[in-house]
């Protein structure tokens, strides 16, 4: 029992749990202080994403996306890089591939893959500069890349209303994708699962980006943990100069960190325009790229933690949408949860308890058998 | 394009007051990140810390009517959201970027969920009969042609703002606690040993910043604006952090590069009421931010190799003397 709590992942998953605990209590005592009925709506909350197939839906729909932006934030946070453009990168790819996914006439082989690549190419290229500047100048990157956000924002705004709107309608779209651009449900399209495909498809837009998810952790698992690049890039993240002196290129290996980063949120953005809301549409990013963030500080930077953290902080953002339509509480109140379990979980001495439990424990049983040999 | 136009626009009075108007909430968040990078803990909260004054002001104004109360609840409530971020640094060994993203975070979404709860609603407060801090009219100087229009007539914050620069230079350069600032911000263990508390210092540091960033966002809400909008800092907390590297962490300097990119937002303000995208000319200040950190960086390169040139020339100096 002591040497299973004495490993450091059982002690850094404690540590999480204990976080998320915390901040989901904050939540409820802050409904308890806006709401009428605090314990309907933290139900709701805690208990919306089940109740119903489209829920369901929609909590995997966003889980995707949130696991797309997570490795991608882990990949470049891997490199101790503070790059936070992935909600520019991931609102230009979903315009970039919505655009090919509406207008190039060619059959579905061929306009998805063409849409996917046009997305990862856009999402890639917006990295450059700020990878750039930060490589080779040390112009601080969370600035640049913050600021190539709101540029993202605007340009986006621009293309759409000049290039795509849709005419005689209100809202800032463009017009559907469609059905050649789209992508089809999860479910294989195979006579026995006939039932269950038509149930799902009617209810929520789960599509096979499910697998490429899965393909995606596993392809940046293999990334970090299995290739020299990613060995590289841990090396950069654990000591530069160490890494300078053991031959590792610094610059480079920093610039392919943030535009690797680049295949992910440009998926992300692709998902969001053709997986579910098959239009390109003003205000689409939903602010998942600073989610994504979240996502990979909550999987503690490993890949394979990031589906994890991202079905959570997905169960989480969807379940508040339920508790925002069914009570008086706001969706905004997850953001607050996240924020509280995000200081928490960077707070390194704050929830040491289990930590010094195991410490202490450690020095107890290092100090008895020295005792013995003193006898 | 009227080329003509433009630059006879941006040579107007007018103009030149609304530079001095909009880089009120740059200069006053650029100086709370001042104090604190002196101090060696750069505040990446800032934006947070706008959003959370600003919000307080509007509210406590409405509720009491009374604007002076109102600004020092902002003002209370940006210390206190700094010494969350100091408390999370300083004391529990957060990293100070991810804290910061964290209390950015917390900002943005309490203020709309506070806003949604208290008054239902989820964009601005514009239902809220909220108050406005006066203008300041200058005696005399009101009536002078060409000059009284710039200078006369604004927002009180923005003659703090002014102000505030020279109490930070005052500060930082005459006073103990600004050469401990220094101190610490240069070299921590060496302030140590000279018996400088280190937390303590950046403690106060970070509750400076706050205060000035609460300043910061008031000046949105209750001056520029007369209400609170959503993410209504809308960058500015990460342009004044920009604006303090570009003045070299010195109080005027980094007045008049926030100045700079008032130009950049007076400038975008300007052109929108033409014939021109104005998505596209709402990117200015953010694009000029990105050239600024860029300038700013290739300077810093040029004085660090000439720094180490002149080590270097000295080394070889010393040695040429000790083979003699």
């Amino acid at each position: 029992m002591k040497k299973f709590l004495n490993s450091k992942n059982v002690r850094e998953f404690i540590r999480i749990l204990l976080a998320l605990g915390i901040g989901l209590s904050l939540g409820f005592i802050l409904t308890l202080f806006v709401s009428e009925e605090p314990i309907e709506a933290y139900k709701a909350f805690l208990t919306g994403p089940l109740s119903r197939l489209n829920r369901i839906g929609d909590w995997l729909e966003e889980s995707l996306s949130l696991i797309f932006l997570g490795l991608a934030a882990t990949i470049v946070f891997s490199a101790k890089q503070f790059y936070l453009g992935y909600e520019g990168q991931m609102i230009l790819s979903a315009l970039a591939s919505g655009t090919v996914a509406i207008y190039f006439p060619a059959p579905s082989a061929i306009r998805i893959p063409v849409a996917f690549l046009a997305g990862i190419i856009v999402a890639t290229l917006w990295s450059v500069i700020p990878a750039l500047l930060k490589a080779y100048l040390d112009a601080n990157v969370l600035i640049s890349s913050l600021m190539m956000n709101t540029i993202a924002l605007r340009l986006f705004e621009y293309l759409l209303r000049t290039f795509l709107q849709l005419p005689n309608t209100n809202g800032i779209m463009s017009e559907q994708i469609p059905d050649e651009g789209r992508l089809s449900s999860f479910i294989p399209n195979l006579p026995f699962l006939a039932e269950t495909r038509a149930a799902w498809s009617k209810a929520t837009n789960v599509s096979w980006m499910l697998y490429v998810a899965i393909a995606a952790v596993i392809l940046a698992y293999v990334l970090m943990y299995k290739t020299k690049f990613g060995y590289e890039i841990r090396a950069v993240g654990a000591n530069e100069k160490f890494a300078k002196y053991g031959g590792v290129n610094v610059k480079k290996t920093i610039v392919a960190s943030i535009l690797i980063s680049g295949i992910f949120s440009g998926l992300a953005g692709a998902h969001l325009v053709m997986g579910i809301i098959e239009r390109i549409i003003q205000g689409m990013g939903f602010g998942f790229g600073f989610e994504g963030i979240n996502v990979s500080i909550l999987a503690a930077g490993n890949p394979l933690g990031v589906p994890v953290a991202g079905l959570f902080y997905g169960y989480l953002r969807s379940g508040a949408d339920v508790m925002e339509r069914s009570s008086d509480v706001s969706r905004e109140l997850v953001f607050v949860v996240q924020a509280a379990v995000l200081l928490l979980l960077t707070a390194e001495r704050l929830l040491p308890t289990v930590q010094q439990v195991v410490e202490t424990d450690e020095a107890g049983e290092k100090a008895e058998p020295a005792k013995g040999s003193v006898k | 394009m009227n080329l003509n136009l433009v630059l006879r626009s941006i040579f107007s009075t007018f103009f030149l007051a609304s530079v001095i108007r909009i880089c009120t909430p740059i200069i006053l968040p650029s100086l709370g990140g001042l104090v604190a990078s002196a101090a060696g803990v750069s505040n990446m909260a800032l934006e947070g810390i706008m959003l959370w004054g600003a919000f307080t002001g509007v509210f406590v104004s409405a509720w009491t009517g009374n604007v002076w109360l109102a600004v020092l609840a902002g003002c209370v409530v940006g210390v206190l959201v700094a010494l969350i971020l100091a408390l999370a640094h300083l004391k529990f060994g957060s990293d100070r970027l991810l804290a910061g993203l964290a209390i950015n975070l917390f900002s943005s979404g309490g203020t709309v969920f506070l806003m949604y709860s208290l008054i239902g609603e989820k964009g601005n407060t514009s239902t809220l009969a909220s108050l406005s801090v006066p203008n300041v009219v200058i005696p005399i100087i009101h009536d002078i042609p060409i000059l009284g229009p710039i200078v006369s007539g604004h927002p009180v914050f923005t003659y703090l703002a002014f102000f505030l620069t020279w109490v930070v230079y005052i500060l930082m350069y005459r006073t103990r606690l600004g050469a401990h600032m220094r101190a610490v911000g240069e070299n921590p263990q060496a302030a140590t040993t000279v018996g400088i508390n280190v937390h303590r210092v950046q403690y106060i540091a970070l509750g400076i910043s706050g205060l000035m960033a609460a300043l910061g966002g008031m000046s949105l809400s209750m001056a520029y604006l007369q209400m609170f909008q959503r993410e209504m800092a809308a960058g500015r907390g990460f342009i004044a952090l920009a604006a303090v590297r570009l003045g070299n962490g010195h109080p005027v300097g980094t007045m008049l590069s926030a100045m700079l990119f008032g130009v950049a937002d007076a400038l975008a303000n300007q052109l929108g009421s033409m014939n021109i995208p104005s998505q596209l000319v709402q990117s200015i200040p953010f694009i000029t931010t990105i050239i600024a950190l860029a300038v700013f960086a290739i300077q810093k390169r040029r004085t660090e190799i000439e720094r180490r040139k002149k080590y270097s020339q000295q080394d070889t100096d010393e040695l040429a003397v000790e083979t003699e």
